[in-house]
């Protein structure tokens, strides 16, 4: 009990309410991964490629690799409804949100700093979600 | 006569012995990983990753490095996958780790985010840059970088002390400015610890340093954030291994998306490592009182040394 009043007692509210976004976070990726994975290993969806076909050639390259298989990556996964009842492209999500999670929490973090009224960590709060969207957008990759 | 060996001794030398066990028949098989990989089955290698990466989270812990540092240069040296994609499940294995750990820390105010923001903001900039470049390199040349990038870890690990409660008696003006100080309650001595922290402006433009290499190399930075933190800026220990831990999550979710869109991550390979690892971690750190982690460290880093030697043999095409 006491250290639980300590914890609170240590912590800002920003900090409080970032662990807590965190925490489903990190479940919810946890229980998709290990559901996509399952999906993806057991074939108990179709799989838009082929695990021998992967296993096959992981030697090459992500750009030899995506030339001849394409797989899905970043967004494009996304591009085709149908495409998403796959295992392979459940996993590939999983991971697409893994990669998500700290955008979720920087979020929260903002509107904290905002409601608090702090504006110079707003300012670097949103600045650091504006460089996490450019990365996610694919726009320096010329990604999908 | 009775040769008796130290409790402590015995888990260490377990983990360790259980690593070797899995490296040393590897090797012969991948020497020439890529014409062996069409003979394993898809199903060993994933199984074997999965084990490989539950013992490295064990150990990771136990030494006091990040996953990721350990994972790139042994798996892109005794497994058949492409570099390009060890680096990018290295970068989720050690961003999934710091998300795992990241409540608790925050809630008992260890991990600090008006410390972690900055210096995340200009890592993660560096990050994706480096990613970039990482990725726009040829592969062998990666692979020496990495070889060499690997032993300085090594070296830097023997070399470089630590902290408990550094001592700063004037903060710089750029942390009074961003209010970068704080108060923590420790544990372990039952006793409040309040930090305040200076040369800010050096540990900013050493983060975005140290963001470019864990982004080439697809490697959590842990090693590099804890002592800049603590040995430069001041920051008590507990703090410092706590906020690295966010300012990895950040800079490694950007370089992420560098390795995603380039087709760099597969979830065949990446989702046992990231699972592995977690697993290990969580044993690594029900494990932690009850070994003696100086033996554990030094055989971090001569696993290191070894990843790194063989790393860049690798990248001399030997």
């Amino acid at each position: 009990m006491r250290n639980g009043k300590k914890e609170g007692g240590y912590a800002d509210r920003v900090q409080l309410v970032y662990a807590r976004m965190l925490d489903y976070v990190a479940h919810s990726v946890i229980i998709l991964m290990a559901v996509g994975y399952f999906l993806y290993l057991t074939e108990l969806l179709p799989l838009s490629v082929p695990i021998e076909t992967i296993s096959g050639n992981w030697h090459l390259s992500a750009a030899h690799l995506q030339a001849k298989l394409n797989l899905p990556c970043g967004w494009g996964c996304f591009t085709s409804p149908a495409g998403l009842l796959h295992g392979d492209i459940i996993s590939y999500i999983s991971v697409i949100f893994l990669s998500m999670a700290t955008l979720f929490c920087l979020t929260s973090a903002v509107a904290v700093f905002i409601s608090e009224k702090k504006h110079l960590y707003s300012a670097i709060a949103a600045l650091q979600v504006l460089v996490l969207l450019v990365a996610a957008s694919g726009i320096m990759t010329g990604g999908r | 006569m009775k040769i008796s060996v130290p409790r402590r001794l015995i888990i260490p030398a377990a983990v360790a012995g259980a690593l070797l066990m899995l490296l040393i028949p590897a090797m012969p098989l991948l020497a020439a990983a890529p014409q062996v990989a069409g003979v394993t089955a898809w199903w060993v290698w994933v199984l074997v990753l999965f084990v490989f990466s539950f013992l490295l989270g064990i150990v990771a812990v136990l030494g006091g490095v990040g996953g990721g540092v350990l994972y790139v240069p042994i798996v892109s040296s005794f497994f058949p996958f492409h570099l390009d994609f060890v680096r990018g499940a290295g970068l989720l294995v050690a961003l999934a780790g710091a998300l795992s750990a990241g409540p608790p820390l925050m809630r008992k105010g260890l991990a600090d985010l008006k410390l972690g923001l900055p210096m995340a903001l200009v890592g993660s900039i560096s990050s994706i840059a480096g990613a970039l470049v990482g990725l726009a390199m040829p592969a062998q040349n990666v692979q020496l970088l990495l070889g060499i990038v690997i032993i300085s870890i090594a070296a830097i690990m023997i070399k470089a002390g630590k902290s408990g409660y550094p001592e700063v008696t004037q903060p710089d003006r750029l942390s009074q400015m961003l209010q970068i100080s704080g108060l923590y309650y420790e544990e372990f001595g039952q006793h409040e610890v309040s930090w305040k922290v200076h040369r800010t402006p050096v540990g900013l433009l050493l983060f975005f340093v140290i963001g470019f290499i864990g982004g080439m190399f697809g490697l959590g930075a842990g090693f590099a954030n804890v002592p800049v933190f603590n040995l430069l800026m001041g920051v008590p220990l507990k703090v410092a291994v706590a906020t690295s831990g966010l300012v990895l999550s950040i800079n490694g979710s950007a370089a992420a998306w560098v390795y995603m869109f380039k087709g760099a991550v597969i979830p065949l390979i990446a989702v046992p490592s990231i699972g592995g690892m977690m697993l290990g971690s969580k044993i690594g750190a029900k494990l932690l009182p009850k070994v003696n982690t100086r033996t554990i460290r030094m055989i971090v880093i001569a696993i290191l040394a070894l990843s790194g030697f063989r790393s860049l043999l690798k990248g001399l095409g030997i």
